[in-house]
């Protein structure tokens, strides 16, 4: 799994701080002027378009299904945290 | 070169020998011929550069000895000027020789460009007024080289580590779009023009208004014209027409646009004409404009039906093709696909209709406007997001106008040769490289202010016109495009695979690419330019970077080249396209080109070769839909293959060595190049070895007539 944030975004902050990130394996991809290795890892998912309408964070799941909103990010980082 | 050698009549000749010292006659560029002056040397020095005048008087002093003793009889402007500079090399005036250098071609050049086609744009046929526009193109090239750029920009075209397009149009922006609306609301109403002409009352009225606008800033732009969502803004003009009569002004309309010869050294007019089966949402609610310019009191959202009928009957006439049942070669109809089309009524049928177009004669692109975000395609594919501003103007649609100033296209596998397969330096390396393309466009930029400074006495004068409050040419909305060529070359030398033999190898083409648009970002804010990334239809530069790579790495270079080597015949894959020749199913090529698409703002697209096959439209359809729905693709279009057959006329699908119907071995290929349909026989030899390696993809889609 990716999750995919940017700096000065509240709501990429608060998932970080909610949930040890490493421990669910999940990967971070912080989108950014300096890391087109984010933006290329976004495009490969298919997400370019819906982080621009939907902004971010955004969850990839490891099926390449994506989660595009912080609520609905922690609710099912919740449940995998429990199993 | 307006003194091309001219050789001396015998009475000169006769004259000359006779005399003994100082009677040297000069043939001049004026068409005269002047006796010896070295004072013509001082001044045209002290002129023309910023030699004082007793270095001057002493370059001219040596000039005349050197003319004297070397015995030559008959000197010419040019001879004169190529000693003058060997003198200031001499004495290490490298400006002043730049300076004073003179423009032209050789002898022999001329020759060859008189006599023989021009293989470097398939779009020009070849005769005397085509030579006019390749002889002056060939003088404005070197003007912009030497005039325009700085040395820098300038040695990185000749080496062939970019392209700048177009040179030879330096004086001109790239592309325009527009819509119809300014011509419904303020007439034909140009500079210079001896009479000027009211808003158009009738449908066929505005259509010449079309074609003469169309005429007017094809002079203006070295590129496409393209017009906005014509079925609709022609709507309010049809409501009283029959059917019989929309079909003619379809006729028309295309006919006009696809008639060779019309206009600039008989190069067809490039046009891109947008269309909607819907209305678009941003004209839904925008006061219509119809007959005389006034407002009809409607808006557009109430003529859907006028401008369904007239799309519809646009692709009735595609669909019949030319007199000989060819596929017309222009305009370029580009139908927009959105989700206000699939909740459209009728669009079903509708798009079986422009997928038979596209299945038996390939005009049809199909542009896919996702989401919610408002897209227009502006000119020559590029098509980009309207913002709010844009939004705004959407409500007086005549102000949409868009310009795309320059193109300058990267040569991406030299980029790699150089950076010996190491990731830092073909990062570092691709960021240099588009410094100096963003260092190109602001020069450019500079130049085309300088001549748009001079409003109507200048030579743009068209763009200056301010019959809108604002000038033509909008340049703060202006884009300046970054092309690349050749990314599955730069991947395959750099970690050894091509893009379709691993997602490891799309996924650095992805890195590659966005670190591109990352930069492209980071150099706009810096310069205040909108600089986006293109994929370049390089139908030339394709060709060019390959041969200049085969020149100058030819050990890194060999190997990656697409093409007959051996045959010259070769090229690097354009832009981001996955290597023509892999046989991959077209749904998945559509999907993963489409992976690049969302980063690249100016107008992306998958080709589908079709070869000789006929899929049938609802195949076509139902590949369209999934395209829309399950892919990032922008745009797609479908390539058949012609025969068309010089002796008999007739024409057959595939590309055959022979006509099938009377045996003829005079025949012509047709198909698309990259942007545009054209015929093979025109085409450069790097295409020419692209189109035998295209995968053709028969047998992908089910058949005509197979159920
Ligand atoms: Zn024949």
């Amino acid at each position: 799994m990716t999750l995919f944030t940017k700096s000065l975004c509240s709501a990429c902050q608060d998932v970080k701080q909610e949930f040890d990130l490493e421990m669910l394996g999940i990967k971070l991809e912080e989108l950014g002027p300096e890391n087109p290795g984010a933006l290329a890892h976004l495009a490969w998912h298919e997400l370019v378009e819906t982080v621009e309408t939907k902004g971010l964070p955004i969850l990839v799941l490891d099926d390449s299904s994506s989660i595009a909103d912080a609520d609905e990010i922690k609710d099912y980082l919740a449940t995998i945290n429990k199993s | 070169m307006g003194s091309v050698v001219q050789l001396s009549s015998p009475e000169q000749e006769k004259r000359m020998q006779e005399t003994t010292d100082m009677a040297l006659f000069v043939h001049t560029s004026k068409e005269a011929i002047d006796g010896w002056n070295r004072e013509k040397i001082v001044d045209a020095l002290v002129r023309e550069t910023y030699v004082d005048r007793d270095t001057a008087d002493a370059i001219s002093l040596e000039v005349e000895q050197q003319v004297l003793s070397s015995g030559i009889k008959m000197l010419t402007a040019p001879l004169i000027r190529e000693l003058v500079d060997a003198k200031l090399i001499e004495r290490g005036l490298e400006q002043a020789r730049m300076m004073h250098t003179r423009l032209g071609v050789p002898l022999y050049d001329a020759e060859q460009m008189i006599m023989h086609p021009n293989k470097e744009n398939a779009n020009v046929p070849h005769g005397p007024e085509a030579t006019n526009l390749t002889l002056a193109e060939g003088i404005k090239k070197e003007y912009a080289l030497l005039n325009v750029f700085t040395q820098d920009v300038g040695e990185a075209h000749m080496r062939g580590d970019i392209h700048l397009h177009d040179l030879g149009f330096i004086d001109r922006p790239y592309c325009s779009g527009q819509s119809l609306e300014y011509l419904k609301k303020f007439g034909l109403n140009l500079p210079n023009s001896l009479a000027m002409a009211k808003p158009a009352k009738h449908p066929e009225v505005l259509l010449a208004h079309m074609v003469k606008f169309a005429a007017a800033l094809q002079s203006n732009f070295a590129g496409a014209i393209g017009w906005d969502a014509v079925n609709l803004f022609f709507a309010p003009y049809l409501v009283d027409l029959s059917d019989r009569e929309v079909k003619q002004l379809a006729q028309m309309l295309i006919f006009e646009f696809s008639q060779q010869a019309v206009a600039r050294g008989g190069q067809a007019i490039f046009s891109d004409i947008n269309l909607y089966w819907e209305v678009p949402k941003h004209f839904e609610d925008v006061p219509a404009i119809g007959p005389g310019g006034t407002y009809t009191g409607k808006t557009y959202a109430e003529y859907e039906k006028d401008a369904q009928r007239f799309v519809w009957l646009l692709f009735d006439v595609f669909k019949e093709g030319d007199a000989s049942g060819r596929p017309f070669f222009f305009p370029k109809p580009l139908v927009h696909i959105t989700e206000k089309f699939f909740k459209t009524p009728g669009h079903e049928k509708f798009l079986n209709h422009i997928c038979d177009v596209a299945a038996d004669k390939g005009n049809t692109y199909f542009v896919f406007d996702r989401g919610s975000t408002a897209k227009i395609s502006e000119c020559c594919r590029l098509s980009f997001k309207l913002e709010q501003s844009d939004l705004e103007d959407a409500k007086e649609p005549w102000k949409m106008r868009y310009s795309a100033l320059q193109n300058v296209t990267l040569n991406l596998p030299r980029i790699a040769y150089r950076s010996g397969k190491d990731n830092t330096r073909l990062f570092e390396n691709i960021t240099e490289m588009m410094k100096i393309t963003a260092d190109a466009h602001s020069k450019k930029r500079e130049f085309i202010l300088r001549l748009l400074s001079n409003e109507k006495s200048g030579p743009l004068n068209l763009l200056t016109m301010k019959l809108d409050g604002t000038p033509y040419l909008r340049m703060h909305r202006c884009t300046y495009l970054i092309g690349m060529v050749g990314l599955n070359e730069l991947i395959q030398y750099h970690i050894g695979q091509e893009m379709h033999e691993s997602h490891e190898a799309t996924k650095f083409g992805l890195e590659v690419i966005a670190h591109m648009k990352l930069v492209s970002d980071k150099l706009s804010r810096k310069y205040g330019m909108r600089f986006v990334l293109e994929q370049t239809p390089a139908e030339s530069t394709a060709y060019r970077f390959a041969k200049l790579d085969i020149q100058y790495y030819p050990e890194e270079a060999t190997e990656i080249v697409k093409g007959d080597l051996k045959r010259n015949e070769i090229y690097y894959t354009n832009s981001t396209l996955y290597n023509v020749g892999a046989s991959m199913n077209p749904i998945e090529r559509t999907r993963l080109e489409g992976r690049f698409h969302p980063i690249i703002e100016a107008g992306a697209i998958t080709h589908i070769w079709l070869g000789e096959s006929k899929p049938s439209k609802e195949s076509l359809a139902n590949f369209v839909t999934k395209t829309f729905r399950y892919t990032k693709n922008d745009q797609i279009a479908f390539s058949p293959e012609f025969t068309a057959c010089k002796e008999c006329g007739k024409v057959s699908r595939g590309l055959h060595e022979k006509c099938s119907y009377c045996g003829s071995e005079d025949v012509d290929g047709i198909t698309r190049i990259t942007g545009y349909f054209t015929r093979v026989s025109s085409w450069n030899k790097g295409k020419l070895g692209e189109l035998k390696d295209r995968y053709r993809n028969q047998g992908q889609f089910k058949k005509q007539g197979v159920s």
